[in-house]
C-alpha cells in the first residue's frame, strides 16, 4: 500500500517537474532562425547572458560594493538575457516571413502582448510577457524598423520597470520604453 | 573615449596576478591563424615576471608597458596588417564550438560584412573571472585574455561592448607605446 503511494507520489513529482522544465524552456525564445540575416546586415549584435553567467555574477557580487550591488539587484532572479539585433544599410533586407518563427513562439502558451506600451524608439516596438498564473516568467521585445530588427528575450521574473532599468545595460539596446512608474509620475504632474 | 579610458584604468588598476588556466587562448590564436591564414606577433605576456616582462615587451615594441605589467595576468596576441578574408559566419561558428565547454559567450558583434568582429567570452576562475576578447578590425586583430575582479565583472556586464573595447584598447595602447 505504502509502496503504491510512493510510486504515485514520484510519478506526480515527475509530472510537476517536467511541466516546470517545459515552462522554463518555453520562456527562452529560439532566435537561430534569424542567423541568415547576418550576411545581409551592416551590423549584428548577439548577447547571451545565460543562467550560468547569472549564477556566477550572483555568487561573486558583493552587497558592500555599490556597483556590484546595483548589477546584482538588477539581475536578481533572472535566468537569462538574450539579444539579437541587426542593422541594415538599405530597406527591405528582411521580410515578415523571417520573423514568423519568432512570432510563432510568441503565440505559444502563456505569452501575451502588452498593449499601450509607449516607446520613443522609431519603428514598431512590441512587448510580450509570459505569464504562469499571475507570475511573469519572461519577457520578449520585438523591434522592427525599415533598416533595423531587434529581438530581446529576458527569462525570469521581469516587468516593464525592470526592462526600463535594463535598457542600455547588459547588452540590451536602448528601446526608449517608458516605464509605468515614469508614466504615472508624468500623469500626476 | 574618456569614459573608455576611465573604465580601462579601473579595470587594470585592480587586477591581481593570476595564472591563466588552460590553453584556450593559444587555441584561439591558432584558430585565427589557420582560418584566415595569418600569423600573429607574439610577446610572452604573462605578467608573472612583472617589470622584467614589461621591460622585455617594451624593448620589443618600443614602449613602457608599465600599466599592463602592473595589471597582472594578461595574455595578448596581435595580428598586424594582414588579410582577414573568409566567411565570418563559419569563423564565428567554429569559435563558439571550440570554446563552448569552458567559456560562456557574452556578446558577439559583427559589422561591415565581417570586417569588424568582436567576441567576448567569460570563464569562472574561482573568486574572479577570466575574460577573452577577440577583435578583428580591417587588417588587424587582437586576442586578449585578462582576469577580472568581481567589481570589474560588474562593469563588463553593465556595458559589455564598451568594457570589452576598453580591454582591447588598453592592451593595444600599451603595446604601441
Amino acid at each position: 500500500m505504502k509502496s503504491s503511494f510512493n510510486k504515485h507520489l514520484i510519478a506526480l513529482l515527475l509530472i510537476i517537474t517536467s511541466a516546470f522544465v517545459a515552462k522554463a524552456q518555453d520562456t527562452r525564445i529560439q532566435m537561430n532562425s534569424l542567423d541568415h540575416l547576418a550576411a545581409k546586415a551592416n551590423q549584428t549584435v548577439d548577447v547571451n547572458v545565460d543562467e550560468r553567467l547569472m549564477k556566477l555574477a550572483a555568487r561573486l557580487f558583493s552587497d558592500k560594493d555599490e556597483d556590484e550591488l546595483k548589477v546584482k539587484k538588477l539581475i536578481e532572479g533572472l535566468k537569462g538575457i538574450y539579444v539579437k539585433s541587426f542593422e541594415f544599410e538599405t530597406e527591405g533586407q528582411y521580410v515578415a516571413a523571417d520573423l514568423e518563427p519568432i512570432r510563432a513562439q510568441l503565440r505559444g502558451a502563456g505569452w501575451t502582448r502588452l498593449v499601450n506600451v509607449i516607446s520613443k524608439k522609431e519603428g514598431n516596438v512590441e512587448v510580450y510577457l509570459q505569464f504562469a498564473g499571475e507570475m511573469v516568467n519572461g519577457l520578449a521585445v520585438l523591434h522592427t524598423d525599415d533598416k533595423e530588427l531587434t529581438v530581446v528575450n529576458i527569462v525570469g521574473p521581469v516587468n516593464l520597470d525592470k526592462l526600463a532599468q535594463l535598457e542600455g545595460q547588459m547588452g540590451i539596446p536602448d528601446l526608449g520604453i517608458e516605464s509605468p512608474k515614469a508614466k504615472k509620475k508624468t500623469n500626476e504632474q | 573615449m574618456k569614459r573608455i579610458a576611465t573604465i580601462a584604468l579601473l579595470l587594470f588598476a585592480s587586477v591581481p596576478v593570476v595564472h591563466a588556466k588552460g590553453d584556450d587562448f593559444n587555441s584561439v590564436v591558432k584558430m585565427i591563424e589557420d582560418f584566415y591564414r595569418v600569423k600573429h606577433v607574439g610577446i610572452p605576456f604573462l605578467a608573472k615576471a612583472g617589470m622584467k616582462v614589461a621591460t622585455t615587451a617594451a624593448r620589443i615594441k618600443g614602449g613602457t608597458a608599465r600599466r599592463l605589467a602592473e595589471a597582472g595576468s594578461i595574455k595578448l596576441a596581435v595580428f598586424e596588417n594582414q588579410e582577414f578574408n573568409g566567411d565570418f559566419a563559419k569563423f564565428r561558428s567554429s569559435l563558439n564550438q571550440a570554446l563552448n565547454e569552458t567559456w560562456m559567450p557574452l556578446i558577439q558583434t559583427v559589422a561591415a560584412a565581417g570586417e569588424e568582429q568582436t567576441y567576448i567570452f567569460l570563464r569562472n576562475a574561482g573568486d574572479k573571472t577570466n575574460v577573452l576578447v577577440i577583435t578583428i578590425e580591417g587588417r588587424d586583430a587582437t586576442v586578449v585574455q585578462v582576469t577580472l575582479s568581481a567589481k570589474n565583472l560588474a562593469l563588463l556586464l553593465k556595458d559589455p561592448e564598451g568594457t570589452g573595447k576598453a580591454i582591447t584598447e588598453e592592451a593595444t595602447l600599451i603595446d604601441q607605446e
